[in-house]
């Protein structure tokens, strides 16, 4: 806990362009809510390797959003049914139903669909909202936290007492 | 693949690297050989535990759907052509942990690869190897209390010999309620209410007293017929009064005896049932504790119900577990299909597909048992949850021919769930030339009862449509050896029934079991019944003959007071019919009679 405490204040706190790191929690938020073995986590893998994410960003990401799916998992569940039953869209689930590949995705899962299309929704309003935070604590927090016992304590914890 | 990554403390941020520009600020192409690379690492520890995977998760599938341990030695994933291999799998029977339900050497699948990715398990080619039955465990399979099934036979009939002992009659009527007693208390409080009754209304009714007034009106009327022309007119007026209260008198008398005779009738009805109840309390007595005809059925039912119920409870067992892999439980919702997957994690839609398969499916499984009497073989078609979306339901067929100790084994069926609203399915059995070896029929202490050898031809056809079951076997042992247990101070029946069953060389037995899964009877009929009925026919006469007049004798005694008790009120009664005819004879006599009686016969009017 500690040292994911520290990770993240050292991630949020160097000099990494704000948009890799946001980008970084962004896609942790996607691999985070739905399942982890599916067909576009191993896409998003690829995204992550290529483009310039801050690995550390996502990996704290990934905890984090694992562990609240838990919570959140009758919530995708209901958001995927509803999505899944709605008349309208019938045509469309029909066609991606009979493509290998999106079976292969699995979409017709609820919690796959559920979990895949709230965090979809959240990807961009929360990419934008990160890259705003981490700009303020940077503007005016950085110094301070830099100057609090819990950091001095962190430092000391990661690098002794000398550092 | 991190060179972005911060090297820094939150306590002393480093200094930002050289940040690339252009397009190179937001892509890192080595990135695209970390991606390859990772990739191939995860393939590879995938391939190095699939094999685990899958026997991990065959096990425990397998094991909470049996009850008990289901093991798997090995299992063989292989890509170029995809398959699976399992070896070494057994399943214990859930009610003998130390006992394998079925072991199998060998299970090779062969598989659609591209529906595959489909999420489809298409199984185009199933062999099975190996199969045995019943096979020793070296450890128990027994994962912990199991629920007792549910299954079970309506109204099974227990072996109980019957006993060479006369009953003991005081004992039979201490605690047997005689119905001779009863019906002679319940008619004899009933004759002295209607004898009370008819009292209150013997003195309501005209008697010897208003008979005489009518003799002193009658009297005084001659008299005064004597004193010329007026005396002569008052009293035809008065004769004529006379005549009349006569009449109705005896009208009143007449009615109320047509009435005591219709209610005596019937009395008289009951009287003469109650004295032949002593007769019906005996017969229900000595057919309920004496050896009977229908003791003796029930004693052969008894023999052969126990190990042809335990067979069928197993069966059933089976079946039932079977249940739930037989039918998926999708569910509609509009035009779609909701189906819960077994991991229970959310749910599965199915949509209309352009060429429907069903999520699970093996054509074909070719099946090869190694039965102790040799090599049975058989093909299983189209096995799948889905039978609607296939149209198709599972069809088996086995045989095996030249056998040791069992000449020829047909089996073939069909399990049909097309139409999940009404399910049926079928078998249909046919072993010849069986031999049947070490067949516990009774096990209790009085009279243990084994087959020891017999040839048997056995026809099963069964069918179960919905919850309704329907199966009719027919068997015939042959060159039977009957082997009994009986002790040597055994009484006469025992010793009777040991030697007719040791002396039985053929057998035919036919059963009709009818009823639901967890309900069903079997009626049952064989030429056993006839072999006791000739084995103890003399101990039956002769401890029937005993009992029965002993018996006679019991409730004679018992029932001789009520009945005469009885008698003597029906005697009372009879009495009051007696006073009414001696009333109606005497309003008639004073309607016709002569002077003697003084009636209206002795009066001359003139007129």
């Amino acid at each position: 806990m500690i040292r994911a405490v520290y990770k993240l204040l050292q991630v949020i706190g160097s000099e990494t362009e704000p948009g890799q790191i946001s980008l970084g929690f962004a896609f942790a938020l996607i691999a985070g809510f739905t399942p982890l073995v599916s067909l576009h986590n191993l896409l998003l893998l690829f995204l992550i390797l290529v483009l310039r994410v801050n690995l550390s960003a996502f990996f704290l990401g990934l905890a984090f959003f694992s562990g609240v799916a838990y919570l959140l998992d009758p919530v995708f569940h209901r958001v995927g049914l509803a999505v899944l039953t709605a008349g309208p869209l019938e045509g469309l689930w029909t066609t991606l139903y009979n493509s290998t590949l999106w079976r292969l995705e699995g979409f017709n899962n609820s919690i796959v669909m559920g979990s895949l299309i709230v965090s979809l929704l959240l990807f961009v309003p929360f990419y934008l909202v990160s890259n705003r935070l981490i700009l303020k604590y940077r503007e005016h927090f950085l110094a301070w936290v830099q100057k609090t016992k819990l950091v001095h304590v962190l430092n000391i914890l990661r690098y002794g007492a000398g550092s | 693949m991190t060179g972005d990554r911060a090297s820094s403390t939150p306590a002393a941020p480093p200094k930002s690297p050289q940040k690339p520009a252009g397009a190179g600020r937001w892509i890192r192409w080595p990135g695209v050989i970390a991606f390859a690379v990772v990739t191939v690492l995860l393939a590879a520890v995938w391939w190095l535990l699939v094999d685990g995977m899958i026997e991990c998760a065959i096990e425990r599938a397998g094991t909470q759907a049996v009850g008990a341990k289901v093991e798997l030695a090995a299992a063989d994933l292989t890509l170029l052509p995809l398959g699976l291999t399992l070896n070494g799998l057994q399943v214990t029977d859930p009610d003998e942990p130390m006992t394998n339900a079925v072991e199998v050497q060998r299970i090779s699948f062969l598989m659609d690869g591209l529906n595959l990715l489909r999420r489809k398990v298409i199984v185009n080619e199933m062999t099975v190897d190996g199969v045995r039955f019943g096979t020793p465990r070296k450890t128990s399979g027994a994962i912990g209390k199991q629920e007792p099934g549910v299954i079970q036979m309506v109204a099974k009939t227990k072996f109980v010999l019957p006993s060479a002992q006369i009953p003991d009659v005081k004992e039979i009527l201490a605690k047997e309620e005689l119905r001779s007693l009863k019906l002679a208390e319940t008619l004899r409080a009933d004759i002295q209410a209607e004898q009370e009754r008819w009292k209150q209304q013997l003195a309501e009714l005209p008697n010897k007293a208003k008979f005489d007034e009518y003799r002193q009106r009658l009297d005084k009327l001659k008299s005064a017929g004597k004193g010329g022309l007026g005396g002569i007119v008052g009293g035809a007026g008065e004769a004529t009064a006379i005549q009349k209260d006569i009449s109705q008198d005896l009208e009143k008398i007449t009615t109320a005896k047509k009435t005591f005779d219709s209610n005596l009738a019937r009395i008289r009805e009951r009287m003469d049932g109650a004295t032949k109840a002593p007769e019906e309390d005996l017969r229900r007595l000595r057919d309920k504790y004496a050896l009977s005809p229908q003791g003796l059925a029930n004693m052969s039912s008894a023999l052969i119900e126990g190990p042809l119920g335990d067979r069928i409870e197993t069966a059933l067992r089976w079946y039932a577990k079977l249940q739930p892999y037989l039918q998926s439980g999708g569910e509609r919702k509009g035009n779609v299909e909701v189906v819960t997957p077994l991991r229970g994690r959310g749910v599965d839609v199915r949509f209309k597909e352009q060429a429907p398969l069903p999520d699970v499916l093996v054509r074909t499984a070719k099946v090869g048992m190694d039965l102790s009497a040799g090599l049975v073989s058989g093909t299983i078609r189209n096995i799948t949850p889905d039978q609607p979306v296939l149209g198709a339901p599972t069809t088996f067929e086995f045989a095996g021919d030249k056998l040791t100790g069992l000449q020829s084994l047909k089996l073939s069926g069909e399990i049909n769930r097309v139409d999940q609203a009404s399910p049926h399915d079928a078998a249909t059995l046919n072993v010849r030339g069986y031999r049947l070896l070490n067949l516990p029929l009774s096990t209790d202490d009085s009279l243990p009862v084994f087959v020891k050898e017999a040839l048997t031809d056995l026809d099963l056809k069964a069918g179960l449509r919905g919850e309704a079951l329907d199966a009719n076997l027919a068997a015939t042992l042959q060159s039977v050896q009957v082997t009994t247990g009986v002790k040597p101070d055994a009484d006469a029946v025992a010793k009777a029934v040991a030697s007719a069953l040791s002396d039985i060389k053929s057998l035919h037995v036919k059963a009709d079991i009818t009823g639901t899964v967890t309900h069903y009877a079997v009626r049952l009929s064989s030429d056993l019944d006839q072999v006791l009925k000739q084995a103890l026919g003399k101990q039956m006469q002769e401890q029937m003959g005993k009992f029965e007049s002993k018996l006679r004798t019991a409730i004679a005694g018992k029932a001789a007071k009520p009945l005469a008790d009885l008698r003597s009120s029906f005697g009372g009664l009879a009495g009051i019919g007696d006073d009414l005819a001696h009333r109606v004879q005497q309003a008639a006599g004073l309607t016709k009679g002569g002077g003697k009686d003084g009636g209206l016969g002795g009066l001359k009017l003139p007129f």
